[in-house]
């Protein structure tokens, strides 16, 4: 019989968090967690299909909730700081397991269609979706580009705004296909480190993941171009 | 008939673990399309030894694709380019007449190169070493099918227990993570109604002597399960996170 554990000694999540697989966990929860956030985030935004009015009174609404607005944000954080602080860890200790590299690398997997398939740039991806985000923020939370003043607008006038410059919009479009093929391995492989992994329900997960890509890159990708074909 | 083959090989070689190796290229006249690749090595070494050259050091020891050891990354795939294949599976005809080929060794922090082509394994023996064993008591034989298992999990059981332990789930991530491995080994257990005492033990060990020798982690590339020449499946590695989950939430330590 096996008596001890080989690494007790400190605390129990400590060393969960210092375990590779721990550390994946953490990873998976928090990417998921971000994932339920995009679907609030996609299902609010598409009002703006809907109309001005109900937009903007979805976002009044939204808004006025002051106390509950900050107890998400601060989780929102804190899901947001976990899942990038962990990944440049593991990256770091990933790169580190290969001091030296091989002068030929091929890969055995059946051609996937795509020049690099979205597993294996996970942190490039990760990168270009972080800068995208640090610029929405600044964008519509912070309203701190200074090139735009929305004084006196309206939620949906000032999204539109956003949204019609062509410099913003590109970063938006391109913003939004990255996040898709950030998320097209990050959720199906979330449950693969959760442990769930099953021949009947594995299949599913993955065309969900596909789908949920998709609705992600187009859903989000479309709001510059409908502010585009609805400008006067 | 066999065709004849004129190959250049590009072969990492390095004198001592601290040493800094380089590739050197070598020409082969006249290899046979029925020789292994090992066997196409062993030809290449007669004619080094012959010349008074050192031979080119190479891990082999069953050559029947079970022992584990002849592990070489050629021309940048695990074991070659077949699937479910040992470097000593692999035939000559796989390649064309003119081919350069490079051959390199597994490369991981964790896996040293001790020299040339061999590499280091035996972190792997240390992993199992922390609980890749069930533990059985001495006196009579118990009877056969004293204990009962099911179908479906023995066969799994099974499946993961074909792991050789050579490497290439390692050599081929780019992570240079082992987890494939010590999923295989800590499902054979997990599966299994005589793995039970030490399950909750066991993963938590394996594991931790896994971070401890240096490998990467996970990230679901899958590029293990296609260079795995036992034919792992990477729901091995669920199961790894399913039992480490397990044991973290519900052990007592």
């Amino acid at each position: 019989m096996i008596q001890t554990i080989r690494a007790a000694g400190s605390f129990w999540l400590l060393r969960v968090f210092g375990s590779t697989i721990g550390r994946k966990l953490v990873m998976a929860v928090t990417g998921l967690g971000l994932c339920g956030f995009l679907i609030m985030h996609l299902a609010g935004n598409l009002l703006l299909y809907v109309g001005a009015e109900e937009y903007n009174h979805y976002a009044d609404t939204l808004h006025a909730q002051a106390i509950l607005l900050t107890i998400a944000e601060i989780g929102l954080l804190i899901l947001f700081v976990g899942h990038i602080v962990l990944a440049f860890t593991t990256d770091r200790e990933n790169s580190a397991a290969r001091p030296v590299g091989y002068a030929m690398k091929q890969t055995k997997q059946p051609p996937s269609g795509m020049a690099a398939p979205a597993s294996s740039i996970m942190m490039a991806t990760g990168i270009v979706v972080l800068l995208f985000l640090l610029l929405h923020l600044a964008d519509f939370r912070f309203s701190a580009l200074g090139i735009r003043k929305h004084d006196g607008d309206d939620h949906f006038t000032k999204a539109v705004n956003i949204l019609r410059d062509p410099l913003s919009a590109g970063v938006y479009i391109v913003g939004s296909l990255v996040l898709g093929y950030h998320v097209l391995h990050g959720f199906q492989s979330a449950f693969q480190t959760l442990g769930f992994n099953h021949p009947k329900y594995t299949p599913i997960i993955k065309f969900l993941s596909g789908l949920f890509a998709a609705t992600v890159a187009l859903g989000f990708g479309s709001f510059p171009l409908w502010a585009w074909a609805i400008q006067k | 008939m066999s065709d004849k083959l004129n190959l250049t090989l590009k072969i990492w070689r390095q004198a001592s673990p601290g040493a800094a190796g380089e590739f050197k290229s070598y020409k082969l006249y006249d290899i046979s399309t029925d020789m292994s690749f090992l066997e196409m090595l062993d030809v290449l070494n007669e004619e080094l030894i012959q010349k008074n050259d050192e031979p080119v050091a190479f891990d082999h020891d069953c050559r029947e694709g079970i022992c584990g050891m002849c592990n070489l990354m050629i021309d940048g795939q695990a074991h070659g380019p077949d699937l479910e294949t040992t470097t000593c599976q692999l035939h000559m005809r796989r390649f064309r007449n003119g081919d350069t080929i490079v051959i390199e060794p597994w490369r991981a922090r964790a896996f040293p190169v001790l020299k040339d082509l061999i590499v280091d394994r035996s972190a792997f023996d240390r992993i199992m070493q922390a609980g890749g064993f069930v533990s059985v008591n001495t006196g009579n034989a118990p009877d056969g099918n004293a204990i009962l298992v099911d179908k479906d999990d023995a066969d799994q059981a099974m499946d993961a227990a074909t792991c050789i332990g050579c490497g290439a789930c390692v050599a081929a991530c780019k992570n240079a993570s082992a987890m494939l491995f010590v999923a295989a080994k800590v499902s054979q257990y997990a599966l299994l109604p005589q793995g039970r005492p030490e399950r909750t033990a066991r993963v938590q060990n394996m594991v931790a002597q896994m971070d401890q020798e240096g490998f990467g982690g996970c990230t679901n590339t899958n590029e293990c399960e296609a260079a795995c020449p036992a034919g792992i499946s990477v729901s091995n590695i669920a199961r790894l996170n399913r039992e480490y989950l397990r044991a973290t939430l519900t052990g007592a330590k």
